[in-house]
């Protein structure tokens, strides 16, 4: 008999899954549960909806790079409310009731909104995190002329650069002492700071917002914690993701923060798989659980899950909890592994120019390779990723990662 | 088993001549001609790296074309993915220049054009019957073969090998 597959949430994990299945299995019944409106789409890419550069359809994954698989079945604006995974039966909020075989939860995550700032739940608030937030902004921004920013995190920097592009004055508040402090010590920061500085962010530092400021049209400021207020009729909000776990609360499987995933994806019931966002696996840099959001590490996810589940047991090696790569005001970074040295125990090398950072990060006795971080040079990151995430024996390539000599013939 | 052609490499065959990089510059021109990609701006770049280790010996990187591939598995945009003849390729037009399919290549690969924000590496030439830098090498230190092919050559040279060794 076919097998039924069932897929909650279509982002990253979940398509990946799904298309990784069929690749495996050419007759099962692939079905994905997205609770959003839009077929899936390329959610990093949700900044150039904002500025207006793409169309959502210049965007959907149908098609491209590894979602090229036939017959999967895409729900749009089907929201999973329970599942009883037992009896191996899901419910939508319509009331409507689907049974499976296997189970996928890839439910994602949302943004976090902190509770000590009050007035978050007024028009004019967002996070941009979906295609919709991304409309809903774009139709705002065209009756405002300054937005605040709440949060340094790289989500906030792109939606801060999408809305500098469409002309709009913008002013960052972030609580740490400096940007991407999620990425960096602080003073590692200081050519993306110099950059961002440069391209016409306003940011400002050590401070936090304490409440935000309406009338009848929503917000007119954000009243700082240092007793200042910004008057703005924008307010969008980077403090970090949790993860989607409502749909799966009060059944047998385990939720501790995310969805327990052991290290073949599955969850604490049998048949029942969690990939992606919502997903707790282990960091192989530090070896502690953790969640991340990140595309790269969904789709790695979903794929070894679409495995699993085909039948094929496949270990998931586990994300680096930091394993970043972008380009913010014209400078390349990429952040990987164990990155925040200031005060710990590791073995850190830093070797600066006017253009470029590079800390290089070992463990305390200097024995394998935990961490590095590369600012405007990331040539040949990806080596050090595979030495971090492999935990590869550096005694005969040490002084290459240090001196960044390193290549692929020093692996042969 | 892929029956398309692939780039292998011969490390000891190479000399370290460098033509390959040349010939994959000027393939990768706007003008395609040495003497006038030499004067283009920006300047033509090779996608074939070739790098030295202790004994003197070199060693010619490309793209793999990774069965596996981790840049079209953590591509963001879209803009990577696996052609009919199975290379794997960079849409210039999709890529955004986020540098994630560089922060995830083991084999260190994948250039970057910092003018125009795009990842580049080696497309295995479309346009050619052979890739340039295979045509121009003058060592057959790279060869353009099936992956049965060049097993197949490789189990004849050794065993050709092993024959004069033992004197027949």
């Amino acid at each position: 008999m076919e097998t039924r597959y069932l897929i909650v949430g279509g982002s990253a994990a979940g398509m990946a899954a799904a298309h990784t299945i069929r690749k495996k299995d050419k007759t099962g019944a692939i079905t994905v549960l997205s609770d959003e409106d839009t077929l899936p789409y390329f959610r990093p890419m949700v900044p150039y909806i904002l500025t207006g550069k793409k169309q959502v359809p210049d965007i959907a994954l149908s098609g491209t790079g590894i979602f090229v698989q036939p017959r999967i079945d895409v729900r749009t604006g089907t929201i999973v409310t329970s599942v009883d995974p037992v009896a191996k039966i899901l419910t939508t909020a319509s009331g409507k009731t689907w049974s499976y075989d296997k189970v996928l939860f890839a439910t994602g995550s949302r943004p976090y909104l902190p509770e000590t700032v009050k007035g978050l739940d007024s028009p004019g608030v967002f996070s941009l995190k979906t295609v919709a937030d991304a409309a809903a902004m774009a139709q705002r921004s065209r009756n405002t002329d300054h937005v605040v920013l709440l949060g340094g995190g790289i989500l906030n920097l792109k939606a801060a650069f999408a809305l500098l592009e469409k002309k709009i004055k913008v002013t960052l508040v972030v609580h740490s002492p400096e940007v991407l402090s999620q990425l960096m010590d602080p003073e590692d920061a200081f050519l993306i700071r110099k950059a961002l500085d440069r391209a016409g962010l306003k940011i400002m530092t050590g401070c936090s917002a304490d409440h935000v400021v309406t009338d009848a049209d929503g917000v007119c400021a954000v009243a700082l914690d240092n007793g200042t207020q910004i008057p703005c009729r924008m307010v969008c909000v980077g403090k970090g993701v949790i993860p989607n776990t409502e749909c799966v609360r009060g059944s047998a499987i385990t939720v501790d923060k995310g969805i327990l995933a052991d290290p073949f994806t599955a969850c604490s019931v049998k048949d029942t798989f969690a990939a992606g966002d919502v997903a707790v696996t282990h960091d192989p840099a530090t070896g502690e659980k953790t969640v991340t959001a990140l595309w790269t590490n969904a789709v790695d996810m979903g794929i070894c899950a679409g495995l699993n589940m085909a039948g094929i047991p496949t270990r998931y090696t586990g994300t680096l909890g930091i394993m970043n790569a972008t380009q913010v005001a014209k400078e390349p970074f990429v952040a990987m592994g164990r990155v925040h040295t200031k005060g710990r125990d590791l073995e850190t090398h830093i070797d600066k120019t006017d253009t470029t950072y590079r800390k290089i990060v070992f463990n305390k006795e200097g024995t394998r390779l935990v961490g590095a971080l590369f600012i405007g040079d990331i040539t040949h990151a990806g080596m050090y990723r595979y030495v971090i995430r492999e935990k590869k024996p550096i005694d005969r390539i040490k002084s290459h990662l240090i001196r960044h000599t390193l290549h692929y013939g020093h692996f042969m | 088993m892929s029956n398309y052609k692939e780039i292998f490499v011969k490390t000891d065959k190479c000399t370290g001549c460098l033509t390959c990089k040349i010939a994959c510059a000027v393939e990768h021109s706007e003008t395609k001609s040495l003497f006038s990609a030499i004067r283009e701006s920006p300047r033509p770049v090779s996608r074939v790296y070739v790098e030295w280790l202790p004994g003197n010996a070199k060693v010619p990187v490309l793209c793999r074309h990774c069965e596996e591939a981790p840049c079209l598995n953590a591509c963001i945009s879209g803009a990577i993915s696996r052609s009919d003849t199975n290379a794997v390729i960079t849409d210039a037009g999709k890529c955004i220049g986020c540098w994630t399919c560089v922060m995830v290549c083991p084999y260190g690969v994948i250039g970057r054009d910092q003018t125009l924000a795009k990842a580049f590496r080696c497309d295995r030439c479309p346009d050619r019957e052979i890739p340039a830098c295979v045509g121009a090498c003058p060592t057959q230190a790279l060869v353009y073969e099936t992956v049965d092919g060049f097993s197949k050559t490789k189990r004849k040279t050794v065993s050709r090998e092993l024959l004069t060794r033992e004197g027949a």
